[in-house]
């Protein structure tokens, strides 16, 4: 087995929030590293912490929330050594960038798109304004936007939504980062401009040999697009594999339900299934697995003890009791053993998951 | 964009038109007309004939009513030495003819008859914008005067110091454009504003010259006339008109007819003095406001933020009466500054200082709070977020990214703050006795003096309307995204 070239690498962290006197823990002793050039996804519902976990590798966290514990260490130093803005921006946009959600807030509604482009290539890498300017216009094209050199002195009110993101993701690219996080990049876009915004970055992540991060609900485009998969589950990663493994050969009941609630995998005349119950309260510890109360296959010891990181394979780790060789025997859903078959069915009419 | 412009320009001046003609109607109807003469001592002091004439002729001064004696009845008579005579055959048919046209006839005591015509509501209105504007014009002389010996031309000129102007002869004005000391430096005498007479305040003067004149005593300035006199004099010479009649005095000084000037005074008009006290003090509000307004958004919870919340509470919470004499107090006694502004006059800085620090302390609190109130607003915006994920400094952020969006909204009411300055500030000038504007419309409203009150109306009206305009073009230039057109919106 080759060496793994690790870019960033994650070890116990843990990130509280002080909400009205109160301390919730959003990551609970989270460890993940992060391989150069691949894209890893991280999936899981509202609240389960993806975007503070990214928002970590930036020093983005709101004013009430603080990493308690652990280390993320990129080119060789642990970035919570940090302390202060002025250091953060050393990292911020230079090397690890950031695409958020929604591109119709993201820029500023008074500045033009050029200035707002050239703003960071003239920061980060000390280019005059003429440079800028002649750098910004090449990455306007990269991005997709025909006659830049016109629209670069355009305001975002005059660009779509799509282009916008474009111009959003050009942003984030003008510096070269080691690292782009995606937060739901395509979320507030319609499904067509979706699939070009996410072709639009794996093209562009071949081309200048960045990591990507993605963080989606949208099982499709983590099909799609990513190598590695993260479930997050209640601030935990509970699995974590090569897009394979989770599809088609996944551990845990929280990523069956997952992979099970797919609309897209609901036939005509069955029922859609939903995962019952919410998600637990993290202001309290949470005892044993998290999602023991929602699954249908939760033995004693999950609401006792909570499960170890059990290895599947090289690639492939989940967290759930099951996979201790003294648990019973169970079978996932029978959805999720026909998932390949299914999907191919549904893309037949086309979508984004027969491409790739 | 000037097709936008121009339908705004169009709707103001219609929105103008329909308040004043509501005021003008609300005021000649529902206000009694004999509360006028109330406050007119002559009039009290009168008896008789002489009364009922004095009431007459003052309600035609107005604009209430068209009154005839019937010396003017008879000149239209066939036979006016006829008519004259009482009860007479001639002035019965007259008499008869006006009352066809709609004039009520009555009697002096002693015989003699008149005729009025009350003017309807629409008539009142109609008589006040016909005769609002009025435009000089080179054959003014002729058409009023008679005089038709006198050339009729423009020609450009030189004044008193030798600056150009442009001239005319046969207009009611000699200078027509003319550089002159005080705002806006040029000056014209070409269209005329009349929106009546004042009464029983300045009984007689126009509206607009009583706020807008200087007032105080005459001010002599060494100046030479055109017949090479040179004196001491307190004429305003570029505001000759034309005088059928010069005397003796005036042929000393001026070559031709243009010699009915008036006068310099030591103190500025009503309306200057208004405005130097407000735009000062708004200059004042505006360099401290703006900036710590800022800070404080900046350093959001931080102790200046604390610090600026708290004296923002404390000046709102307290009573703007209780300020204004509060400071007043405190100024007078600890730094001896003159409790009122006539005491030292207009000469003495002294005079400013009180008053120019209420008036700031006055407006400071609002811009503080809806500065700091739009830029945190801005800085919580997703926008803030990118910056920041891009790697810009707080500082940049700031500059380069909030402030561009927080300044719209407060360049926005930037032309109102300043025009209207114009209004005055009521409390704070009646607390110091400054002749300013302030007091003006809630006097005129007290002393029935009914043309004041529609200039004021007319006048506050005109520039509110505008100056929302204005703060909308001025918009344009700090927002890409308002185009003040019905245009297409950009591609896609």
């Amino acid at each position: 087995m080759e060496e793994k070239n690790i870019i960033l690498s994650v070890k116990n962290l843990e990130v509280k929030f002080k909400v009205r006197d109160r301390v919730l823990t959003a990551i609970r002793n989270v460890s993940l590293d992060f391989e150069e050039g691949k894209v890893v996804a991280i999936v899981g519902e509202s609240g389960s912490g993806k975007s503070v976990f990214t928002k970590t590798f930036t020093g983005m966290l709101e004013v009430n929330g603080e990493v308690s514990n652990g280390e993320i260490w990129f080119e060789g130093r642990n970035l919570m050594d940090i302390k202060n803005d002025k250091g953060w921006e050393e990292i911020r946009g230079k090397k690890i960038a950031t695409v958020f959600q929604d591109p119709m807030t993201s820029l500023n509604p008074v500045r033009t798109i050029g200035y707002q482009i050239s703003e960071v290539i003239m920061k980060h890498q000390g280019k005059s304004k003429a440079e800028a300017k002649a750098e910004a216009i090449e990455l306007m094209e990269k991005v997709g936007i025909k006659d830049a050199e016109r629209r670069y002195d355009e305001y975002p009110f005059m660009y779509s939504g799509g282009m916008r993101q474009r111009i959003v993701i050009a942003i984030a690219l003008a510096c070269h980062p080691k690292i782009l996080i995606c937060d739901e990049p395509t979320t507030a876009l319609d499904v067509t401009i979706q699939a070009q915004i996410i072709h639009l970055i794996k093209d562009l992540a071949e081309e200048y040999g960045f990591t990507t991060i993605y963080i989606t609900h949208d099982l499709g485009v983590v099909a799609n697009v990513a190598d590695y998969v993260a479930v997050m589950y209640a601030g935990q990663i509970i699995e974590y594999g090569t897009v394979e493994d989770i599809f088609y050969n996944s551990k845990h009941p929280y990523t069956w339900g997952l992979l099970s609630s797919l609309p897209q995998l609901g036939l005509k005349g069955e029922e859609l299934f939903a995962i019952r119950g919410t998600p637990p309260s993290l202001f309290e510890e949470v005892k044993g697995d998290a999602f023991a109360p929602r699954s249908n296959y939760s033995l004693k010891i999950d609401f006792e003890k909570e499960p170890p990181i059990f290895k599947v394979s090289d690639t492939h780790w989940a967290k759930t009791w099951l996979l201790d060789p003294r648990a019973p025997k169970v079978e996932p859903p029978a959805v999720i053993t026909s998932l390949h078959e299914r999907m191919l069915e549904m893309t037949k009419k086309g979508g984004v998951y027969g491409e790739r | 964009m000037r097709k936008y412009i121009l339908k705004r320009i169009l709707r103001s001046i219609i929105s103008v038109f329909i308040v004043v003609s509501i005021v003008i109607a609300m005021i000649f109807t529902l206000i009694p007309r004999t509360k006028v003469l109330d406050l007119d001592t002559s009039y009290r002091k009168m008896t008789g004939d002489n009364k009922t004439a004095y009431r007459f002729t003052t309600f035609e001064k107005l604009g209430y009513l068209d009154f005839v004696r019937i010396s003017d009845i008879c000149a239209e008579s066939e036979n006016p030495s006829a008519c004259s005579v009482n009860k007479s055959a001639e002035q019965q048919a007259m008499l008869e003819k006006y009352e066809n046209d709609g004039y009520t006839v009555e009697y002096f005591r002693n015989g003699t008859p008149y005729a009025y015509h009350d003017y309807t509501v629409f008539e009142l209105a109609l008589n006040f914008w016909k005769n609002l504007v009025k435009f000089d014009s080179v054959n003014f002389v002729e058409k009023t005067y008679g005089v038709t010996d006198l050339e009729k031309k423009y020609y450009i000129g030189k004044d008193e110091n030798n600056f150009p102007a442009i001239m005319c002869s046969g207009c009611e004005y000699k200078y027509q454009v003319y550089f002159g000391h005080g705002f806006p430096f040029v000056h014209q005498n070409m269209v005329k504003l009349y929106f009546g007479i004042s009464f029983p305040t300045k009984s007689g003067m126009h509206t607009l010259d009583v706020i807008n004149e200087e007032q105080g005593s005459q001010k002599a300035i060494l100046q030479t006339f055109p017949t090479g006199v040179e004196l001491e004099s307190p004429l305003n010479q570029m505001t000759a008109k034309y005088k059928p009649n010069v005397d003796h005095l005036d042929q000393t000084r001026f070559t031709d007819n243009y010699a009915d000037c008036k006068s310099y005074y030591e103190s500025p008009s009503m309306v200057e003095t208004s405005y130097i006290f407000g735009i000062i003090s708004l200059v004042i509000a505006y360099a401290i406001g703006l900036p710590a307004g800022m800070g404080m958004a900046r350093n959001k919870d931080g102790i200046w933020d604390k610090l600026g919340v708290a004296i923002i509470n404390f000046l709102i919470a307290l009573p703007s009466l209780a300020l204004i004499f509060f400071v007043r107090q405190i100024g007078s006694m600890v730094f001896q500054l003159p409790d009122k502004f006539p005491l030292l006059g207009f000469g003495n800085i002294k005079s400013y200082i009180a008053p120019i620090l209420i008036l700031s302390l006055l407006s400071l609190p609002g811009l503080m709070t809806w500065t700091r109130r739009y830029m945190i607003d801005q800085s919580n915006s997703d926008y803030v977020k990118f910056a920041k994920a891009k790697g810009l400094s707080q500082r940049e952020i700031f500059t380069k990214h909030i402030l561009k969006n927080a300044v719209i909204p407060i360049v926005n009411g930037i032309p109102a703050s300043i025009i209207l300055c114009i209004s005055g500030a009521l409390i704070t000038e009646s607390a110091f006795a400054i002749p300013g504007m302030g007091k003006m419309l809630p006097d005129a409203i007290n002393k029935m003096n009914n043309n004041m009150v529609i200039t004021l109306t007319f006048i506050f009206a005109a520039l509110s309307i505008f100056s929302v305009l204005l703060g909308d073009l001025l918009m344009t230039l700090v927002d890409p995204r308002i185009q003040l057109a019905e245009k297409k919106r950009g591609s896609e």
